[in-house]
């Protein structure tokens, strides 16, 4: 008996450490292929270096503009964040707690918006934003953000603000505090897990994004990160430049990897116990 | 509660207007806007903005591109649900209730490609499929089916499945946590009770996973459909442009292409609402396959 469980454990972790191998395995590849030079990379593409290079990460962010990236996509990652909080929290409060006519049909609103393509805008939203002289700002691509991201916000939200009992908003209601304090002061603070969960994920997705960036922006120095990312893969090929490339690749996914590190267990956490059910 | 009436509709104003005002400004009117676009012919200046009526919408039924662009989408839909689902479910079911002790690793470790843009994800992909230093062919080689090496993203025949590989691998992670949060909430009883009755783990899963975790599949399933339909173009473009040839075309990098890059942003408005339609009539059908009752026990 105890030598079939042992060997359905070790057939279930077939699966399991292989898939782990395929995802772990690209990402290793390129933390290597970023200290070696291009020369080893051709004649031996699976070796590990023969002296670690660091060289390849300066010349990635100094020429290649990756630097200033960074730079750009930390800006947009964080304002966008902020903004989509500024708009999400209040509008989710009002949506859950506030009765008035046409709640339903707001909620329902932002919803649907969420099943949208959001491909079908971009054209309009280049225009709109052509006509205001707000292409190549990176404020006007934080507010554009952080827009795209309030229906999923406030989703997740209103399903953490169920969870705030109503005794305390009446308490302190009766105390004479105003609406606006008991959202701030007694309703917001209780939130904060749903808030860290949300602002993860609408974080990830900002420091990721890539079209509307591409459509959005167009000076060099503008550039976030996804944009840097695919000017160096095409002048990487010119000049077979793939240590750099991996470079660069790192310098964007690092930064990822040391947050989510972090604070995984908020994603998990939100995933399985409030949002989606 | 003392409250004037003047108060509370200044906060509830508070609450909803600046955020709705945005909304209509940055999601509502590009939306309409695309709709309206697509009645015009335009490059883009506005001196030659011409009102054309249905002919963007003529010109797409006599297009050979869109046809195959949506076959493709839809290829992308399927590969994408059963291998999404199959794995995620698979990894969910065992890494809950196997007692498997280095579980948080693997949870940590499938999430990774969840969080990674589809640029880095595009560009290692195509190392892995490079020709010549790819690993794919390399490994083929060692093994000694040197005539299975390819080109694989240049190859018209497996262009498509290439590219469908890293979207089912950059897709586990988030649907894996889905389910498993699903799982989690089955009271343990219903399994011990099965047990005592004799209950196979596999009818166990059939008879009590599956029910149980039904919306949760249910969520997946659809989010996975809305997704790709709306937003597999962006590996599309950023791994083979549609190419070789058209065989990796998808609708919204066609709706790229030729919008931002021939400047025929009609067309191209057009090409959008037909994504549009697509998918919403896609999720219609799709909610009325799912539909099934709740099961609570």
């Amino acid at each position: 008996m105890k030598n079939v469980k042992s060997l359905s454990g070790i057939a279930v972790r077939i699966p399991l450490l292989l898939w782990s191998f395929m995802v772990i395995f690209p990402l290793i590849w390129m933390f290597i292929g970023a200290l070696k030079t291009n020369a080893e990379i051709f004649t031996s593409p699976w070796s590990l270096p023969a002296t670690l290079n660091f060289k390849n990460f300066v010349v990635a962010w100094t020429d290649y503009n990756i630097g200033r990236a960074f730079l750009n996509s930390l800006f947009v990652t964080f304002l966008g964040t902020v903004l989509t909080l500024a708009f999400s929290i209040p509008t989710a409060y009002a949506l859950e707690r506030l009765r008035f006519k046409g709640n339903e049909i707001l909620l329902n609103t932002y919803l649907a918006s969420m099943m949208i393509p959001s491909v079908l805008g971009w054209i309009p939203l280049f225009f709109l934003l052509l006509k205001f002289n707000l292409l190549d700002n990176l404020w006007a691509l934080s507010l554009v953000y952080a827009v795209s991201h309030i229906p999923f916000t406030i989703f997740i939200l209103i399903s953490f603000m169920g969870n705030v009992p109503k005794e305390l908003e009446e308490a302190a209601a009766i105390d004479g505090m105003s609406p606006f304090g008991i959202l701030f002061k007694i309703v917001t603070p209780l939130i904060v897990s749903g808030i860290v969960t949300s602002s993860i994920l609408n974080a990830i997705a900002f420091w990721n994004e890539y079209f509307m960036a591409l459509i959005l922006l167009q000076a060099d120095s503008k550039n976030t990160l996804g944009i840097a990312m695919d000017l160096l893969k095409t002048s990487a090929q010119y000049e077979s430049a793939w240590g750099v490339l991996f470079a660069g690749l790192s310098i964007a996914v690092i930064p990822v990897i040391i947050f989510y590190s972090i604070f995984q267990r908020h994603i998990v956490k939100g995933m399985t116990e409030g949002a989606i059910k | 509660m003392v409250q004037s009436k003047k108060q509370k509709y200044l906060f509830l104003a508070f609450c909803l207007l600046p955020t709705f005002l945005v909304f209509c400004i940055f999601t509502v009117y590009p939306m309409l806007g695309g709709i309206y676009y697509s009645f015009f012919d335009w490059s883009g200046t506005s001196s030659v903005k011409e009102f054309i009526g249905l002919d963007n919408y003529q010109r797409i039924f006599h297009d050979a591109v869109i046809p195959k662009a949506i076959l493709n989408d839809y290829f992308f839909v399927f590969i994408k649900l059963i291998g999404i689902m199959l794995l995620a479910l698979f990894f969910a079911v065992a890494l809950t209730q196997l007692k498997i002790k280095e579980a948080p690793f693997y949870r940590i470790v499938f999430f990774f490609p969840n969080i990674m843009s589809v640029v880095v994800i595009g560009i290692l992909w195509q190392f892995i499929y490079d020709p010549n230093i790819g690993v794919v062919n390399g490994v083929l080689r060692s093994i000694g089916l040197e005539e299975w090496a390819r080109p694989w993203l240049g190859d018209m025949t497996w262009a498509l499945p290439s590219v469908a590989i890293p979207a089912i691998w950059a897709g586990i992670g988030l649907f894996m946590l889905l389910l498993m949060g699903g799982i989690t909430n089955i009271p343990k009883s219903l399994y011990e009770a099965a047990h005592i009755d004799g209950a196979s783990e596999w009818q166990q899963f059939w008879k009590i996973t599956v029910p149980l975790i039904w919306p949760q599949i249910k969520t997946s399933i659809i989010y996975i459909v809305i997704t790709s339909l709306n937003g597999s173009f962006v590996l599309v473009q950023v791994m083979t442009s549609g190419g070789p040839g058209m065989a990796t075309e998808v609708m919204g990098s066609y709706l790229y292409q030729k919008a931002f890059e021939d400047f025929q942003f009609g067309y191209g408005a057009a090409i959008g609402v037909l994504i549009l339609v697509i998918s919403l009539v896609t999720v219609v059908v799709l909610q009325f396959i799912l539909k099934k009752e709740k099961v609570e026990y």
